[in-house]
């Protein structure tokens, strides 16, 4: 094809690119706002994206989790495999929650909408958000493969030229729980997509684009340029970091990685990573792909815009069958088990090259307890809540007691949650000492007792990770407090499934973060303001 | 001579203005004091001294005063408030530390989560526990409740919040507590979470009542010295104070609930362009300041700002949501952008022209004010634009110089490779679209399109900016009204008392008990009327709104909807649908609908509201100061385009633009293809006519 390519001065492209980074977000707003299922709305468990013709990405929602951003594109990239531009007509919408094409999960669903103009593709408006429910064994991770984790959708039509496909959408509302739910938030989706899709096209009649080929190399070469520049800056060689997870509780996993700066360029290859287990705790090559792409951000240039060019520098690599690239039919419902120790890898790589741009370990994995039953009227629910623990320290400060990393999850409201589940919450308050000891300490975990008021049984299973390895902490700093889960007050393995009886007790203590810097060089001051508070009781640890 | 005039106090963090209106002809006086923040009341009463002389009216004339004022924001965001307790649910007492769990950016792992307004060994629990239905499942345990409070004012406590899990179902304990720790220690001030915001989750009712008790005793204490000297200077009439809903109430709702007054300075900025508007007969207006660091936004819609349940003070990074403070509480919706004439420029890391949001400020300001700033802002871009006069910057009182200005644009651009020109226009067309960008998500996340808009530009940097933010939103009318500068202190002359009322109510649409519905909202309605009534303010002119905040079964963000007469399943489930419609394009079919929450709004007009403004205006002949060469985009380069002298158009002038309107606080610019015209109360309205 002939043109002529269009350059674009200082003034132009932030103007422009003002403009998409505006119409993701409102199309964001709208995906929040009109969501049922709480992680969307309440976690921004979702992301909106931009990608030009070829599925790279120009321009992503400000607010959505880390893990997203580095999937959603991947998936509009395999869509194409499935559906060259060719297979396509205006007001097609793609679909699928393929664990390996998606997000590693299958409650996650992508969608995307190719976006015509004069007769021609020239980008998609997709968009990932969790569903509500997506059937199967709800998130646990007990299933031993993934036809035990819910309905699977390979990539597909869910509309064609504007008309859902009745089929696809009678097979997914008889597979959930909660079919309302999970259709709603779909169209919710696809009200995402059409808005993406009416504001770029306004904006290239405004600004006389054709198509967004030119624009999309623009924007990409200057992230890609920015990225080059900032790893161009560290110290070239190859960089070691390991730790081990509780895995299988008897099993602990090992994750092994190598990190090579060569120039303007990162590789990162997980060789000598333990190999998949039958867990749901395995995690797929898209998932591991972007936390592993948000440690190295994080470190690197963590004020960059996201698109595909920032990405481009960075390469990555895992043995097929390790846990961090598992292969079919795996199951990986809980696969932020794994996927969440992942930055902290990548920090323990860099942290020997920029250790004041890293933090010490976090109580990462994120916590949560699912539960679900029959109500007494017969009707089916499905809950999750979910827990943070406390962030690593770093050189600056203190980390923060329970806060989501590197995901961005909130706790739903005790309020909200005794309303829509038949449960009680006793406490939910700091747990002492939990933070490590450091010349700043670890944030604080937090420990939450739950009993059920139900006359039903209620089925609970649980994310709950550093039960056994807790944070640990860096520059002298002390390991944080491992997590710990008790039914009935007696420690058990949380990974298991449990039916709780009306009147019986979940206690869940969430780890806190690593100390960063010898205790011993503490402020006084902060150390008696911790005393005084009671985030702190014992301060042996602090030489006194 | 009875006391008919109107006198506003607007107390802000650098200047006090006030303005004095006699409401039977609209005449109003303005003046401007510097603040004085160690003691506002002090600066404030300086100034209507002096406003009173300048009007050459005794003090007895004054029949009422509305106030405005940054000081219990301040407070807040200075951690100045007063020593506070917060008494809590047995369990809870770190919910106000744990609060959301999330991070307000993504990528920043060094965070700074705003600190807790009460910090951990002032946090207490009492023993007690209601059910979410509002049941009693555990009765409050008095004695050693009152043993916890011991503790806190033994420790020097001035003032304490009472928050208890499930109290906006049932206020009993947190009563219960109140009355026994009130009749124990009654020098304590009390704030109970059931009575300040009344709303499901814990985190943001705690977070609004602690806010509440903080601010409380520093309320009670100014607003009292305040009354005490207006009277000494001879000012019988009553005093009232603007709310961040856009409403006045009286002194003792004030002191009771000050945390109702947070915003209450943007609100009155809101107010002056509802009313503006109104008078230039538009029903619907962008209301737009731009000042020295910040643009602020608001929507007025049928010549009232919208209003929006909820904000978020204090933040901790200024322009982050996540990173302040969630108070809930009845707030006019303002959408506030780090983008104003201070606003810095620079060439970002990825080779692009920013703007914003750090600013120059006052000092050292912009290049062109020659106190020691190296960084082009937009003032100095609008300078080399000829969009403002060196000469005649705030009305000549200060010179600021073009050659400077030039200067630092051309460094600037020499770094993003454009030349000089293209570098300034770029500046303002960059500031421009961070605005513009802003304006289109919220305007489009209310369900409505930018064109049904008219823009107001108020603030120094306002007028210069709207014709081509106008121009970016598509809109095709602008409206610059007479002293820009004190707008918002007008804007809190004309406004209506004005009470907001909640109750949460958890009931599904297919099975609400209507009975209960009209109960409730008739509580509701008798308690906001008693405190409108007390106002002084005309109830038989009231204007009752009844509204309810739902949604579907299952989601867990509400719209709120506004009620329909007489009270229907049918009804209420059509307006809900219109709404969701509107806002969201499509309705999910099949999903059952739950009421969350009802809400009841009376406002009324105040005596003394005065319909009419006029300004002092200058002789006409003066009109035309002049000629200068102003640059406009869509000639590629400058014009040379006229300059008046606005206070010299007679009400009723027709011009064309390009054109360039002067007063001392501000440049109105207008580009070519307008017709402009002067309106009765010496606006000025820009019309597109291509």
């Amino acid at each position: 094809m002939q043109y002529t390519q269009r350059r674009f001065d200082a003034v132009e492209l932030e103007l422009l690119w003002r403009r998409l980074i505006s119409l993701v977000d409102e199309a964001a707003a709208a995906l929040v706002r009109t969501s049922f299922s709480t992680l969307v709305r309440e976690s921004y468990d979702f992301s909106c994206v931009v990608t030009d013709a070829q599925g790279q990405s120009l321009v992503q929602a400000t607010e959505s989790i880390p893990s997203f951003i580095g999937t959603l594109p991947e998936t509009v990239k395999h869509f194409l495999r499935f559906f060259p531009v060719e297979a396509l007509q205006p007001g097609d919408v793609l679909i699928t929650n393929d664990l390996w094409l998606g997000t590693g999960h299958l409650p996650d669903i992508t969608v995307a909408k190719p976006i015509f103009r004069n007769g021609r593709v020239v980008a998609f408006s997709a968009s990932t958000a969790h569903a509500p429910d997506i059937g199967g064994k709800i998130r646990s991770p007990e299933p031993r493969e993934v036809f035990e984790e819910g309905l699977q959708i390979p990539p597909m039509k869910l509309m064609r030229g504007g008309q859902p496909d009745d089929t696809l959408v009678a097979i997914i509302r008889k597979n959930v729980r909660t079919p309302e739910q999970t259709m709603g938030d779909l169209w919710a989706q696809v009200v995402a997509l059409d808005l993406m899709e009416a504001r770029l096209k306004v904006l290239m009649d405004q600004a006389g684009l054709e198509d967004l080929s030119d624009l999309a190399r623009e924007v990409q070469a200057r992230c890609e340029n920015a990225m080059r520049a900032a790893i161009a800056a560290l110290p070239d060689g190859t960089y070691h970091s390991e730790l081990q997870t509780d895995g299988l509780m008897d099993k602990p996993v090992t994750i092994r990685m190598a990190l090579t700066i060569t120039g303007d360029r990162i590789h990162v290859d997980y060789a000598g990573t333990d190999p998949q287990v039958d867990r749901a705790i395995n995690c797929a090559l898209c998932y591991t792909y972007a936390m592993t792409m948000y440690g190295v951000k994080v470190c690197t240039t963590p004020t960059l815009p996201n698109n595909e060019g920032a990405w481009r520098p960075i390469s990555i690599a895992a043995p097929e069958g390790c846990i961090v690239n598992p292969v079919f039919p795996a199951s990986g419902g809980s696969r932020m088990l794994i996927g969440h120790y992942l930055p902290m890898l990548v920090f323990g790589c860099l942290g020997q090259v920029v250790p004041e741009r890293v933090m010490a370990a976090t109580g990462s994995p994120m916590w949560g307890m699912n539960q679900s039953g029959v109500n007494a009227a017969g009707k089916p629910y499905a809950n999750m809540f979910f827990f943070n623990g406390g962030m690593g320290g770093n050189v600056r400060g203190d980390g923060i007691s329970c806060l989501s990393w590197p995901s961005n999850v909130s706790s739903t409201a005790v309020e909200i949650s005794e309303h829509i589940a038949p449960i009680r919450i006793h406490h939910k308050r700091l747990r002492p000492d939990s933070g490590g000891p450091g010349k700043h300490r670890g944030g604080l975990g937090q420990e939450i007792l739950i009993e059920s008021r139900s006359e039903t049984p209620i089925a609970v299973s649980f994310l709950a990770e550093r039960t056994i390895f807790p944070a640990f902490g860096v520059e002298g700093g002390r390991n944080g407090a491992p997590g710990m889960l008790r039914i009935n007050g007696e420690i058990v393995d949380p990974k298991r499934q449990y039916v709780l009886q009306r009147g019986e007790t979940v206690l869940l203590a969430t780890p806190g973060g690593g100390g960063h810097g010898d205790p011993a060089a503490r402020d006084p001051h902060a150390l008696e303001a911790d005393l005084a508070s009671g985030h702190v009781t014992d301060s042996t640890p602090y030489g006194e | 001579m009875t006391a008919s005039l109107s006198l506003g106090i607007d107390i802000g963090g650098t200047f006090t203005d006030l303005v004095l209106l006699d409401p039977s002809d609209g005449r109003a006086v303005i003046w401007k004091e510097s603040t004085t923040p160690d003691e506002p009341a002090r600066g404030a009463m300086v100034g209507v001294e002096r406003l009173l002389a300048k009007a050459g009216v005794a003090a007895s004339r004054v029949g009422r005063v509305v106030h405005a004022t940054t000081l219990f924001t301040n407070a807040l965001i200075e951690r100045k408030g007063a020593p506070t307790g917060l008494l809590t649910t047995a369990g809870f007492a770190d919910v106000l530390e744990i609060a959301r769990e999330r991070k307000y950016e993504l990528y920043d792992l060094f965070l700074e989560m705003p600190r807790p307004l009460v910090p951990r060994p002032w946090r207490r629990e009492a023993p007690e526990r209601l059910g979410p239905d509002g049941t009693v499942e555990k009765a409050l345990d008095v004695a050693a409740t009152l043993e916890e409070v011991a503790g806190l004012v033994a420790q020097g406590v001035t003032s304490l919040g009472i928050c208890f899990l499930h109290a906006y179902a049932n206020p009993v304990h947190e009563r219960q507590a109140a009355e026994a720790i009130a009749r124990r220690f009654p020098q304590l001030s009390l704030s109970l979470s059931s009575e300040i915001a009344p709303e499901i989750r814990e985190y943001p009712r705690t977070v609004t009542t602690v806010a509440n008790a903080y601010v409380r005793p520093l309320a009670e204490t100014y607003l009292k010295r305040l009354e005490t000297e207006l009277k000494r200077v001879g000012i019988g009439g009553e005093l009232f104070l603007m709310l961040s809903s856009g409403g006045l109430t009286h002194v003792a709702e004030a002191k009771r609930a000050p945390v109702q007054l947070l915003e209450s300075g943007p609100a009155a900025g809101a107010l002056a362009g509802a009313w503006f508007g109104r008078h230039a007969g538009l029903e619907r207006v962008l209301a737009f300041d731009m000042g020295g660091t910040t643009a602020k936004l608001a929507l007025v819609d049928g010549g009232e700002p919208l209003v929006a349940w909820g904000f978020e003070a204090a933040r901790t990074k200024r322009f982050l949501r996540g990173s302040g403070l969630p108070i809930q509480i009845a707030t006019v919706e303002l959408i506030e952008i780090g983008a104003g004439g201070g606003s810095i420029a620079r060439r970002s890391d990825l080779g692009t022209l920013h703007v914003g949001p750090e600013s120059a400020g006052a000092q050292p300001g912009p290049v062109s004010y020659g106190r020691g700033g190296t960084e082009p802002t937009v003032t100095d871009a609008d300078l080399a634009l000829g969009y403002l006069n060196g000469d005649f910057f705030l009305g000549g009182a200060m010179r600021i110089d073009t050659a400077t200005a030039r200067a630092a644009l051309a460094r600037l651009a020499d770094r993003i490779e454009l030349d000089q020109p293209r570098a300034a226009f770029g500046v303002h067309d960059v500031v421009n679209e961070n605005m513009a960008g802003a304006a289109r998500v919220a305007i489009a996340e209310r369900g409505r399109v930018p064109q049904d808009y008219a823009l107001l530009a108020t603030g120094g940097a306002a007028p210069v900016h709207a014709w081509q933010v106008g121009t970016k939103l598509g809109i095709g009318r602008v409206v610059c009204p007479p002293g820009a500068g004190v707008g918002s202190t007008i804007g809190m002359l004309m406004a209506p008392a004005r009470v907001d009322r909640v109750a949460s109510f958890n009931q599904a649409l297919a099975h609400t008990d209507w009975a209960e519905v009209e109960r409730v909202l008739a509580a509701l309605q008798a308690d906001a009327e008693q405190v409108v009534r007390a106002s002084g303010a005309d109830l038989a002119q009231r204007r009752l709104r009844k509204l309810a905040d739902m949604r579907y079964v299952g989601q867990g963000s509400e719209i709120t909807v506004a009620l329909p007469e007489p009270l229907s399943a049918e009804g209420v489930l059509e307006a809900f649908e219109t709404a969701y419609r509107r806002l969201f394009g499509r309705t999910p079919p099949g999903a059952a609908v739950q009421f969350v929450a009802l809400r009841l709004s009376v406002a009324a007009p105040m005596p003394g509201a005065g319909s009419a403004l006029r300004l002092e205006t200058h002789a006409a002949e003066a009109a035309l100061k002049g000629r200068r060469p102003v640059y406009f985009p869509e000639e590629g380069g400058t014009l040379e385009t006229p300059v008046y002298d606005r206070y010299a158009l007679p009400a009723g002038a027709q011009l064309d633009g390009p054109a360039v309107f002067e007063e001392n606080e501000s440049t109105f610019v207008v580009g070519p293809g307008a017709r402009i015209s002067v309106l009765r109360d010496l606006s000025i309205l820009a019309e597109r006519t291509a």
